[in-house]
């Protein structure tokens, strides 16, 4: 195929949310490019085992989302090197060694999950039994994990580990912890019918098509109780459960809980820009800056 | 010498300015040690009689009123500056008391005479002692020229002295402060219209001889020496009411000092007498790690005197609530007024109208847990470490490798040591708690109390009063175990930083063993300021008003002096100072129990 620099259209990232852009502009007739840094598409939901509120597999949404790829230049493990602006168009210096030529950029570069060792009081890391949202859904895609027990029979669930969090340096909502938590929750108790499941949530941030109604479904028919309180203090007692102090502030209470797991769910901090844009959201030319090029 | 004249009114503005500030200071005087209470007042007064202590006032007044010892450490320009105003004009003074005694034993029952000395007489015949005394009067009158002379620079170029920032005069500062200025070149131009009269030296002599080519010897004389006489007027006049009260203080804050007195009044006694002796210099202003990017610079500690002196009970408390209690200001302090004690003290001020009571606490649970256990060591881990996980897990680790027996007094959380009640001026309230703290610890039947967080550990120790127990720091602890051979350290690759965590360091004097036990463990580099100026972390419990963002800045800005020499690993010895850190630093950071856990082998 022959190509057009002025059609093409660089997008940067192979989640979903880059996927279906460039899969889109595939059908209007321009020429996207694909760049993903690792090795394969699919993001962070490749990772994910089910997904809210309908629980659909992760891997069938990754395969339909590649699937629609096709007229699609795709590279994986590649990186940008840097930008730079000609006259009309972006110079793009690629990982690979080529060099690519375009009309427009896609910036779809997501999220990073907050690194839960920072909150030290929860113990990540630390204690035996206490493990973030992303180990679960590896547990639930392998099964492998030295942390979750065979025989669970009490599980907490830690909201907003490191989102609107001053202190964690990171105020932003992650808006889908909520959700994932309750969805969570039921494939645990899925799994372990037998377990009591704690959800310990500032407030819930439902906002979506059918969320509400998952979660009275969450308390109604797997008997998931849900706790209004921020956890204070997370310890671990002899046999190696975890200990889980939080006030219930419903009840004006303080609670105390063992728990046999204790998953953390570590807030969405937004990837950093990769571009160099100026004040007005744009590349500015390549004569005004100072370096000639941006690496980034 | 002969005797010209017994009195001349140009001596009168004197008169009038040393009656005043003597009184002033009598009054002073007495006030302070009316207020101190009665135990203390007797303690002090048998202080000034024993000895020893005597001894040791005399001492130091000499050495830190008189020659600035603290300050020629600091910097050598400062140390000169200041030694050679003060200790040169003390040395005029006695030389001239010296030259009065000598010619005219008579009149030295009078005030001026020692300091008009050269008008009053009229060399007779050149001897060799008033030739000697002649010199030295020049000479230490050089001697503070030249010191003046380097407090004009240091108005413009406070950075030539090692001072970035210095205090703002106030109104009356400034008139003592010119006043000050215009003393000695006066004295040079009065005392050399009469020095053909009364004789002269190097200075004096030269400088008469020039005045009398020019004027002849119709010159009138009076003039100059009423300019003299009113510079000393006006600088004793406005004394009282500036900086320069802290050299009367002084000289009764270091008597105070020494006979142990602390401050138990926030306006009274011990407090006024620090608030009084303070000189306004301004080395609290840098030093205040509230001041890193420009901000705060009116809250260190010069600046809460000044506003106590004014009765400006909004700014005091404002001051006072701001401070991160880290005890820098203190540590630089040239008079050793203590910030964070008189800070704490004009907190108690505050009227609380919910107050907690503990009473309800029920210590028996824990006592009854604890005496089952056996172990002569006592772990308190404390709300901190029970924040920072790692510490007790490394700890805990570490102490079962060496082998030693322990209980841990709060594993499923504890009474609180009250040092952060203490910080906030609640006295009784920290009472409370310490009262049932120490039920435990004294029914738990320990020789030791061993503890991972320094902010406890100073509370403990301090107020305590647990007899025949021993509390003690976890580092120092460890580096005994070390010492003991009970423990064995390999030493690793990476270079370590270790972080004087205020309360360890300066609050409690710590800084040998941790770094004893760092250099086993690896490569240990030192930071920009450390030990007794080491930079507080910001996530000081002290501060009652620091807002998030402002405590950002000064955990950066310790950060930037601690990884001065880029170290791998910073390690302190404090679960806040950890926790702190770890928020915003490239650098790992970990507790000196985490880096010694990693070192020790199991065997």
């Amino acid at each position: 195929m022959k190509r057009t620099p002025s059609k093409t259209v660089l997008v940067i990232g192979g989640g979903i949310a880059g996927m279906e852009a460039a899969a889109r502009l595939r059908q209007l007739g321009l020429q996207p490019i694909l760049v993903e840094k690792s090795d394969h598409l699919g993001g962070h939901v490749a990772d994910w085992h089910k997904l809210f509120p309908d629980m659909s597999e992760a891997a069938a949404l990754v395969e339909k989302g590649a699937a629609a790829l096709d007229g699609v230049d795709v590279r994986l493990s590649t990186e940008i090197l840097f930008v730079n602006r000609l006259r009309s168009l972006y110079n793009v210096m690629l990982s690979s060694g080529s060099n690519v030529q375009c009309g427009a950029i896609v910036v779809a570069t997501g999220f990073s999950l907050f690194p839960a060792e920072k909150k030290e009081e929860y113990g990540y890391g630390i204690y035996d039994h206490v493990i973030t949202n992303a180990d679960l859904e590896k547990w639930f895609n392998t099964g492998e994990d030295p942390r979750v027990t065979d025989d669970v029979r009490k599980v907490g669930f830690v909201h907003c580990v490191g989102s609107r969090d001053l202190k964690a340096g990171n105020t932003e909502c992650s808006k889908v912890c909520c959700i994932t938590a309750i969805k969570q929750a039921i494939e645990m108790k899925e799994h372990f019918p037998e377990a009591e499941i704690y959800c310990f949530y500032m407030d819930l941030r439902l906002f979506g098509k059918r969320y509400e109604d998952y979660y009275i479904k969450a308390q109604r028919d797997y008997g998931i109780h849900f706790i209004r309180g921020r956890v204070s203090e997370v310890g671990e007692n002899i046999e190696g459960k975890v200990v889980v102090k939080a006030e219930d502030t419903l009840s004006g209470r303080p609670v105390k809980v063992t728990l046999d797991l204790l998953v953390l769910m570590a807030g969405i901090i937004r990837n950093p820009d990769p571009l160099p844009y100026d004040r007005r959201g744009r590349i500015p030319p390549k004569q005004r800056q100072s370096r000639g090029h941006h690496r980034i | 010498m002969k005797e010209r004249f017994i009195f001349d009114p140009f001596v009168l503005p004197f008169l009038v300015g040393m009656a005043f500030v003597l009184l002033y200071c009598l009054g002073g005087l007495l006030q302070i040690v009316f207020q101190l209470p009665r135990a203390d007042r007797l303690r002090f007064l048998k202080s000034l009689v024993t000895p020893k202590t005597a001894w040791k006032n005399i001492k130091d007044i000499f050495l830190n009123c008189l020659i600035h010892v603290k300050l020629w450490k600091r910097n050598r320009l400062l140390g000169y500056m200041h030694s050679s105003i003060a200790f040169g004009w003390f040395m005029l003074i006695l030389l001239g008391h010296i030259e009065v005694m000598l010619f005219v034993p008579g009149r030295a029952s009078l005030l001026y005479y020692p300091i008009f000395f050269n008008y009053f007489v009229a060399e007779t015949e050149t001897t060799l002692k008033g030739a000697a005394l002649l010199f030295l009067m020049d000479f230490f009158l050089l001697i503070i020229l030249i010191g003046i002379g380097l407090a004009m620079v240091k108005r413009v170029r406070s950075r030539m002295f090692g001072m970035r920032r210095t205090t703002r005069p106030a109104f009356l500062d400034r008139v003592g402060l010119y006043s000050l200025w215009a003393i000695f070149p006066l004295r040079l131009l009065a005392e050399s219209t009469t020095a053909h009269i009364s004789g002269g030296s190097f200075l004096t002599g030269p400088m008469n001889w020039l005045y009398l080519k020019i004027f002849g010897t119709g010159i009138a004389v009076q003039p100059v020496w009423w300019a003299y006489s009113i510079a000393l007027c006006i600088f004793m006049l406005v004394l009282p009411f500036t900086r320069y009260m802290h050299i009367p203080a002084e000289m009764l804050l270091i008597p105070l000092r020494n006979a142990g007195i602390k401050i138990r009044h926030p306006r009274k006694g011990f407090a006024l007498a620090e608030v009084y002796s303070c000189p306004g210099c301004g080395v609290c202003i840098d030093a205040c790690p509230m001041s890193a990017r420009k901000e705060n610079l009116k809250d260190s500690t010069v600046y809460l005197n000044r506003q106590i002196r004014r009765g400006n009970e909004r700014r005091i408390a404002e001051i006072s609530d701001k401070c991160l209690l880290c005890g820098k200001c203190s540590a630089v302090c040239q008079v050793g007024v203590q910030g964070p004690e008189l800070r704490i003290a004009q907190r108690s001020l505050r009227h609380y109208y919910i107050k907690p009571d503990f009473t309800a606490f029920d210590t028996e649970s824990w006592k009854e847990r604890l005496e089952g256990q056996g172990g002569k060591v006592l772990y308190f881990a404390g709300c901190m470490t029970h924040l920072t996980p790692s510490i007790k897990k490394s700890l805990t680790s570490v102490l079962a490798k060496a082998g030693v027996e322990f209980k841990i007094m709060d594993p499923d959380g504890g009474i609180c040591c009250g040092r952060p009640l203490q910080m906030a001026g609640r006295k009784a309230e920290a009472k409370a708690l310490i009262a049932k703290n120490r039920e435990i610890i004294l029914a738990s039947g320990c020789d030791t109390l061993l503890l991972s967080c320094p902010i406890c550990y100073r509370i403990f120790k301090e107020k305590y009063h647990l007899e025949g127990i021993r509390v003690v720091h976890h580092s120092v602890f460890l580096d005994e175990l070390v010492r003991d051979g009970r423990l064995h350290i390999s030493k690793g690759e990476e270079s370590l930083v270790y972080h004087d965590p205020c309360e360890l360091g300066r609050g409690c004097g710590i800084y040998e063993e941790p770094r004893h036990l760092l250099s086993a463990a690896g490569k240990l580099v030192e930071a920009a300021k450390n030990r007794s100026e080491s930079i507080c972390c910001g996530g000081s419990v002290g501060s009652l008003s620091l807002g998030f963002e402002k405590r950002k800045d000064i955990t950066k800005a310790s950060l930037q002096n601690l990884t001065a020499a880029s170290p791998d690993r910073i390690v302190t010895a404090c679960p806040l100072c950890q926790s702190t850190y770890s928020r915003y630093s490239p650098t790992p950071v970990e507790d000196l129990a985490t880096t010694i856990d990693r070192q020790t082998t199991t065997e």
